[in-house]
């Protein structure tokens, strides 16, 4: 029995509603509750800022495409190397560094989940390989079914149930945990040479309409009590116009579940562009932001860009081989068969590009102009947008006017023009921002049940205890000790343990991975289902039967099981 | 101010030198300087036997005198801004990364990444030259920006790949890809070169020897007699595949085949 008790807390804990309450938390063996003896040790937190461990609803840290992004980067693993010191391995890279300095510098920054964006079913093996690498941070995958041929073949056929019913079978033999799209059927016509400009089009030679693939997998999503929504990575990513496609899209979106979202929309900086040329792109985040607040069974993250040098990877493969005739640089192309794709291509944002200074404005306007912090979370798409080790400037531009003023000074001059970011007053708080890193994920990814993102009773003990003392800091004034404050924490704890001290990783980690097992009736279960298994075997490389991930893969698997309705 | 760096007799002298720590402003304050053998920290005299002739008050009037068996000592010169530094012999890789100013001579051979990703200053090299002579190290897309590379003998492959700016002469032949990816700068090969300047955008070229394999994505657009050397050359542009904008100028007596 461990037992931990903190003291002098300054607690936020939006889902328990509570806001700056000074309060001791007792922890026995990783879990939060009531009190613990008088052996238990003790840390002072000196009534500083304590939070929920953080979580990142979006990013990509794992498997072959972030992999690949490393293979192709050599030059950034000059960038960001320490040594072995202690508990922690060597680490390399700034903008796609190895597993354990992602996992490092989360850590030090408080975050204690993360979900990974897009996990190819196929690819499965090496995304959980490396979530065992990634130590300090509970994992969960996103699994990619924007071109999987079974599902289309049950959209075109107007059938819930088998769709519900291949994504059952396919989390499960990827233990995967909710259903990604990315750029629905999109991606499977690039395998075709070709993309979609419109979520009415049809994929070739599946007559379907990206429409279709979003709005049967939604009440798929719901038939399977999955605890998370379908988490939509919209068609036309990236180019001027597309906001129409996004808004588009939003009005497909039922409202479905009273707990939660119904879809999930991510990075979507990258879908609010007006205009329709790179010369006259300007911000549609004032249209999208009016979508999402009529529209509570949407919950979307910012996308946020920073300028820096970074490298983009997505399972959206048209886009990037887009991008890569902008800038005729590197770029990697990938198919996966049956499933998906992926393309990886480096990029630097640069104050000196309009578009790129507009970019980084309509991120923040996203986050400034939807009412509820619990429909807009914070994230960059990392490393899209940015390396995740920028989260706490962006956390100090959304709380300080002034720094947004003084960044704008140095922006591209069209920026003003073509934005509304100079009119936004708004400066968010400390539990606005506590609701954009944390508490809002675990409630849009359907965690707080498994014990995340609260300090309720029985909770999993995973806190954030920042150098930061909320009664002694004005934000709007001085960003900076917000911004130093949120890059370090005093204390990371992840399940009772402290790993991390002042930034430095003083354990090895245990992390778990959360999949989904959607327990489906006997007889739609694809494993018996004659026609699947058939098509199976012709179409993919690989026997049906050694396609699952085996639990050798999870040496710390936590598997959610749901009762589907179907 | 002359300080004489001469090599003592290693136990294992194969054991690669990290020795970035040998430019001429460091020596301002003295010898007391550490660099790694393989994985262990060594002071500079558990290594060599140094000899300190003169005084100096700013490091542009120090020179560096390397003797001995240097050929394993890696990172020589890296960031050196103003001085000079002497090799006598051979001289390990990356001599004279991102170096900004200043001389290095280095009498024998260079091993690879010869003044890589520099921004200015001179080298010269008397003998050949590695691979990845004058290049940016892997994956960088701007290889070296500025100042002047002279190789008299040979050099390997991919010499000037990534050039962005600056002179790279190579007085003897160089290996297979020289100037591949070049984007700028000035790049003069009088030997003989393989497939050059694939994906050039933009700088210039000049092959005074053979060319093996030249790439067919490159446009002949006139012919140029250089006086000096009273040779034709074929002008070329590209490479065309990568909208380029560099020229490459091929002796014409090359292309008889
Ligand atoms: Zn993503």
């Amino acid at each position: 029995m461990t037992e931990l008790w903190v003291k002098n807390a300054c607690v936020i804990d939006p889902i328990r509603g509570i806001n700056g309450e000074i309060m001791d938390i007792a922890i026995r063996d990783g879990r939060i509750v009531e009190s613990v003896s008088d052996r238990a040790d003790v840390i002072d937190a000196h009534r500083c800022l304590t939070l929920p461990g953080g979580i990142d609803s979006h990013t990509h840290v794992s498997g072959t495409k972030v992999n690949f992004g490393r293979y192709m980067s050599p030059e950034d693993m000059r960038a960001g190397r320490t040594k072995r010191r202690g508990k922690m391995h060597v680490t390399s890279g700034y903008y796609v560094p190895t597993t354990f300095g992602n996992s490092y510098r989360y850590s030090a920054m408080g975050y204690t989940t993360l979900l990974e964006g897009a996990m190819a079913p196929l690819e499965a093996r090496h995304t959980h390989e490396e979530f065992t690498a990634t130590p300090h941070q509970d994992m969960l995958a996103n699994t990619l079914f924007d071109g999987n041929w079974a599902v289309m073949d049950a959209v075109r056929e107007h059938d819930v149930r088998k769709a519900a019913a291949v994504v059952a079978w396919t989390l499960n033999a990827a233990r995967g945990y909710a259903i990604k799209l990315t750029n629905p059927g999109g991606t499977e016509a690039w395998g075709w040479g070709d993309d979609l400009t419109s979520i009415h089009e049809q994929v070739p030679h599946f007559a379907v309409t990206p429409a279709e693939i979003i709005t049967t997998l939604i009440q798929a999503n719901e038939l399977l009590r999955l605890p998370h929504s379908v988490h939509l990575h919209c068609n036309n990513l990236g180019k001027p116009g597309n906001y129409q496609t996004t808004l588009d899209t939003f009005e497909l979106v039922p409202d479905l579940n009273p707990a939660r979202q119904s879809l999930y929309a991510t990075h979507v900086q990258f879908h609010a562009y007006g205009g329709g040329t790179w010369r006259n792109i300007c911000s549609k985040a004032e249209e999208i932001t009016r979508s999402i607040n009529s529209k509570p069974q949407i919950v979307m993250d910012m996308g946020q860009i920073m300028f820096c040098r970074t490298m983009t990877m997505t399972a959206d493969g048209p886009m990037e081989f887009n991008l890569h005739c902008l800038h005729h640089n590197k770029w990697s192309n990938h198919d996966v068969e049956l499933e998906t794709g992926s393309g990886i291509i480096p990029v630097t944002y640069s104050k000196k590009s309009a578009v790129n200074c507009i970019m980084w404005a309509i991120g923040l306007e996203l986050a400034l102009l939807t009412k509820s912090p619990w429909q807009c979370l914070l994230e960059t798409d990392n490393p899209n947008g940015a390396p995740f080790v920028k989260y706490p400037e962006i956390i100090g531009l959304l709380m300080s006017k002034r720094y947004r003023d003084e960044e704008c000074a140095t922006l591209h001059a069209e920026t003003e023009k073509r934005t509304s970011l100079w009119a936004l007053e708004r400066e968010l708080d400390w539990h606005e921002i506590a609701v954009m890193t944390r508490a809002g994920q675990a409630k849009a990814l359907g965690i707080a049940s498994q014990g995340k993102g609260h300090l309720g009773i029985g909770a999993e003990a995973d806190i954030a205890i920042y150098p930061i003392r909320t009664d002694m800091v004005d934000p709007a004034r001085e960003y900076r000790k917000v911004v130093e404050g949120f890059q370090k924490t005093r204390y990371t704890i992840k399940r009772g343990r402290v790993v991390s001290r002042d930034g430095e990783i003083i354990v090895d980690g245990a992390n778990a991975t959360f999949w989904v097992n959607a327990k489906v009736p006997e007889d739609i279960r694809m494993e018996n289902d004659k026609e699947f298994i058939r098509r199976f075997e012709q179409f993919y490389t690989v026997r049906m039967s050694n396609y699952p991930v085996q639990d050798l893969y999870l040496p710390r698997g936590r598997c959610i099981e749901t009762e589907a309705m179907l | 101010m002359r300080v004489i760096l001469e090599s003592k007799v290693r136990k294992k002298p194969s054991l690669p030198i990290e020795a970035e720590a040998i430019i001429p402003r460091n020596f301002l304050k003295g010898t007391d300087l550490v660099v790694f053998e393989g994985n262990k920290e060594r002071t500079l005299s558990e290594l060599f036997w140094i000899f300190v002739e003169g005084t100096a008050v700013s490091p542009e009037n120090i020179e560096v005198v390397l003797k001995g068996d240097t050929s394993r000592i890696k990172r020589v010169g890296e960031y050196m801004d103003t001085g000079t530094i002497l090799i006598e012999g051979d001289i390990g890789m990356h001599c004279g990364n991102f170096m900004s100013g200043g001389t290095i001579e280095i009498r024998g051979s260079a091993d690879a990444w010869l003044g890589r990703e520099m921004r200015g200053g001179t080298i010269v090299c008397r003998g050949n030259a590695g691979h990845y002579c004058a290049t940016g190290y892997r994956g960088e897309k701007k290889g070296m920006q500025g100042g002047t590379v002279e190789v008299f003998g040979n050099a390997g492959d991919f010499c000037a790949e990534y050039l962005a700016g600056g002179t790279v002469h190579i007085h003897g032949h160089t290996g297979d890809f020289p100037g591949v990816e070049m984007r700028g700068g000035e790049l003069l090969i009088e030997g003989d070169a393989t497939r050059p300047c694939g994906n050039m955008k933009n700088g210039s070229c000049v092959i005074l020897g053979t060319v093996h394999d030249l790439l067919p994505t490159f446009e002949k657009s006139g012919t140029h007699l250089l006086p000096e050397r009273n040779l034709e050359m074929d002008v070329y542009t590209g490479d065309v595949a990568n909208r380029g904008k560099g020229t490459m100028m091929v002796a014409s007596r090359a292309l008889r085949r």
